[in-house]
């Protein structure tokens, strides 16, 4: 078996890992979809409020594409849409009823799956709105169906802090994930599992399924990293990846028939005071884990990892593609008296500045930005993290300069936004957030 | 809170908007970020960042800085106490480095902050710490005897034009101090260059007791007589292998001592503010011409070819350049290849301008100011092929 050993990246010194412990919650009383952490799609509303929906039922469509959907969590009524500015989309939150009335799609025997056509294969999931699920490469909206991608990258596990474990919510679902597997191979010519080379945790019948080990600091388990790697001509850009849980959702859908519901979230974070797995719902009011399992003051809601992540609160849900709640220190309040000249013992720092370099403890790191906005003093620390050797100093400037064709040079599209330059850089520029804001104009110039 | 906190709590009301001193704004910013670092938390992903900053990046280099200070004041009260015949008695000696070296000191902060606070006000930004590096490195260049109005016009020069007119630190392709240091060498050479500037006299003399050698061993290596030998002319003025890595020599205020110099490099290597890179390619480059001059040196041609290249290392301020010029990582080159390749032709250039130009005896600060020039180049050829080992992704 193939492993693939990534040198450049880095691992966060932060505390606050979880456990492999899971615990049910109770069943919420609302759930919503929050389209605006969708990428990409352009909702149309296919609901109003005080609409009765069964779980299954659509919510919106994609104006570029009406096949896709995006269907409700749960059944009950349609409590609020909640808009944003310029009227994007935040919420729908559906208030549960006791009773939750089911939309029923096809189900395909197992038997059945390894001849099933692949063209009826797309429209089952379709149907069942969950093809956004895969998604591709390299600006990972949902994956054209009507292309054939060079391979489809499940990921199993993550290096960000943190994610949910594979051993977890593996267990148990073995021959779902197998199912799930075999539905894929029928989308695309090959199918890589990935997993960490240090994954001795997984059951030994789900480690005879992954066919590619990955080794290295963050980002190394992510599937632009990995295709990087692996890649050998341009045609191989467009793959396809999805995320080893929403394996378990798919399977589930062409097994059963039904929109599955179950997650599996991972609470982690220095200031959430219990780190476990919760098995709950898709669409969950973040309150419902958090409550009483975190601590008092400023605290920030990561929904997703703590560098790729988008803030939400306590009063916001669960995105359709997250599976983590990370709670950091705000850290919204000045620095100690001359820090500056403190050797910082507890700062922690990708440079070799402070002498937490020679803390191995886990360290607490907050949400302040620890400096002011400087011009790029060319240190290069954000070229030597940089996972898929873009030169970041470099090609932000072309960014800046308006030069698409040099930028793309630099390997833009290779980006996998996985924060690491914005993180390191001690003149505080935003340059994830640069080459994010460039490959999204890219891609909207393009499809137009 | 804290008192401090407090009084910069109570000032702030002037300086942000509606209040008297507005527009001064960057100045209250960055006294206060000295003392607590702001507040601000980030708005979109990676959520957390890292701890460094620029203030920090470039604190380190002052900190690095420090020792030359110490030695300076100490080697410049020293020189001009043997050169006027006084007590060598060590409170007097630092007393006198102390009177030459502070007031040098506090002038190109003055001038150098305030030109950096007026580009900062009417750009709207804050003020930009690279400053602080520039003008600590600036008096370490000059010689003792400089008067402190021709101190405020280098530092001027080297802020404004080194600096300012391209957009401030980050956007200079020269090294702003070098560039001030250059400028006052070209305007005005009677006070920068010539035997007599290197040591301060006391007392009313007018010229240094006998036993004193006032010439630098850079001035002594390269007017040598032909069929003379350099070394032996240097050992004869009294200057050793040890002086000449110790630095008790006439010199530049900081510069000398190589010994220093490789500490702060070191210092600055291990921190990763430094790029060794650069550094040992300096040193490469500076060892290897010298030995190849040694190589092609006709006999009976100038002294000055023969010299053993650890002489070159030793002598003036090639070390002091190295470590703190040639690594600011702006004017520098940015790409690793190109760092080795801009460093070997630094120390390369800095021994044949020392050695074929006798008008201008130490070739450290033109060879970096020079390279410089070139390091855009040197990099835009690298990136261009490794740009093109890319899979292209369209």
């Amino acid at each position: 078996m193939k492993t693939i050993r990534i040198a450049k990246g880095y691992n966060l010194q932060l505390g606050g890992r979880p456990s492999t412990e899971v615990e049910s919650l109770p069943e919420p009383a609302r759930l919503a979809l929050l389209p605006e952490h969708i990428p990409f799609i352009k909702p149309r509303l296919l609901v109003a409020v005080g609409q009765t929906v069964r779980q299954g039922t659509p919510l919106i469509e994609d104006k570029r594409n009406a096949s896709v959907r995006f269907l409700s969590p749960g059944g009950g009524r349609i409590a609020e849409i909640n808009f944003g500015h310029r009227r994007v989309i935040q919420e729908i939150v559906i208030e549960r009823d006791a009773q939750e009335q089911a939309v029923a799609f096809e189900s395909i025997a197992e038997s059945e799956l390894e001849t099933f056509p692949r063209k009826r294969l797309i429209e089952a999931i379709l149907a069942g709105g969950l093809w956004p699920l895969i998604r591709q490469l390299p600006f990972r909206d949902y994956a054209q169906m009507e292309l054939e991608p060079p391979m489809i990258i499940v990921g199993l596990g993550s290096l960000e802090p943190f994610q949910p474990l594979p051993e977890v919510y593996l267990a148990g679902k073995e021959s779902l994930f197998e199912y799930g597997l075999t539905a894929l191979k029928r989308l695309a010519p090959q199918v890589h599992v990935c997993a960490p080379d240090s994954g001795d945790s997984l059951p030994d019948r789900l480690s005879s399924l992954v066919s590619l080990h990955y080794s290295g600091p963050y980002p190394a388990h992510d599937p632009g990293v990995i295709l990087y790697r692996v890649k050998k001509s341009p045609e191989e850009n467009r793959a396809w990846y999805i995320a080893g849980q929403d394996v378990l959702l798919l399977a589930h859908l062409l097994k059963t028939g039904t929109y599955p519901t179950e997650r599996d979230i991972v609470l982690a974070g220095p200031s959430a005071t219990t780190r476990k797995h919760f098995r709950t719902r898709l669409g969950v009011p973040l309150a419902d884990i958090t409550a009483g399992r975190r601590e008092e003051g400023d605290i920030r809601h990561i929904e997703g990892g703590v560098l790729s992540g988008f803030v939400g609160s306590d009063q916001t849900y669960l995105g359709f593609y997250e599976s983590a709640v990370n709670l950091l220190p705000e850290g919204n309040r000045k620095g100690e008296l001359l820090g500056l000249f403190r050797p910082g013992y507890r700062r922690p720092s990708y440079s070799r500045t402070f002498i937490s370099k020679l803390n191995k403890n886990d360290l607490v790191y907050d949400c302040n930005i620890h400096g002011g906005d400087r011009a790029c003093i060319a240190c290069g620390y954000c070229a030597q993290v940089c996972p898929v050797d873009i030169l970041p100093q470099f090609a932000y400037k072309s960014i800046l300069a308006g030069e698409v064709e040099e930028s793309l040079e630099h390997g833009l599209l290779d980006c996998v936004e996985c924060g690491l330059c914005s993180y390191v850089c001690p003149s505080k520029i935003e340059l994830a957030e640069t080459l994010h804001r460039a490959r999204v104009n890219y891609y909207i110039e393009q499809s137009k | 809170m804290g008192t401090i906190e407090k009084l910069f709590e109570s000032w702030r009301k002037h300086f942000e908007n509606g209040g008297r001193f507005e527009r001064w704004y960057p100045f209250f910013e960055s006294i206060e970020s000295v003392f607590f670092a702001p507040a601000r938390v980030t708005e979109n992903a990676p959520n957390v960042r890292d701890h460094l900053d620029v203030k920090r990046f470039m604190m380190l280099v002052i900190v690095a800085l420090l020792p030359h200070y110490a030695f300076g004041v100490y080697n410049v009260g020293h020189l001009a106490h043997l050169a006027s015949g006084l007590s060598t008695d060590f409170g007097a000696v630092v007393f006198t480095g102390l009177k030459t070296v502070v007031p040098l000191v506090v002038v190109t902060y003055m001038v150098g902050f305030f030109w950096e606070t007026l580009f900062a006000v009417v750009r709207k930004h804050e003020i930009s710490e690279g400053l602080f590096v520039s003008c600590a490195l600036f008096p370490l260049t000059l010689p003792p005897t400089i008067p402190l109005w021709q101190a405020a016009l280098g530092i001027s020069f080297g802020i404004v034009i080194g600096k300012e007119i391209f957009g401030g630190t980050g956007r200079n392709f020269l090294n702003p101090a070098l560039t001030g240091r250059a400028f006052l060498y070209f305007a005005y050479p009677a006070q920068l260059s010539g035997d007599a500037v290197w040591t301060q006299l006391l007392a009313g003399r007018n010229a240094p007791v006998d036993a004193f050698t006032s010439a630098t061993p850079l001035a002594i290596a390269a007017v040598t007589d032909r069929l003379g030998d350099a070394q032996s002319a240097l050992a004869d003025s009294g200057y050793s292998i040890t002086t000449l890595l110790v630095g008790t020599y006439p010199g530049s205020i900081g510069g000398t001592s190589t010994l220093l110099c490789i500490v702060g490099a070191v210092f600055l290597i291990i921190l990763g503010i430094a790029n060794y890179r650069i550094v040992v390619g300096c040193v490469a480059g500076l060892l290897a011409t010298g030995f190849f001059l040694n190589l092609v040196a006709p006999e009976g041609s100038l002294p000055y070819l023969a010299v053993n290249p650890i002489y070159h290392l030793l002598m003036g301020g090639a070390m002091f350049g190295f470590a703190y010029m040639a690594t600011d990582p702006v004017s520098a080159a940015h790409m690793p290849v190109s760092k080795w390749v801009f460093g070997f032709l630094i120390g390369a250039l800095t021994v044949l301008i020392r050695v074929f130009n006798p008008a201008y005896p130490e070739g450290v600060g033109l060879a970096i100011l020079f390279m410089n020039l070139f390091a855009p180049l040197l990099d835009h050829i690298e990136i261009k092929i490794r740009l093109k080992k890319r899979v292209p992704n369209v």
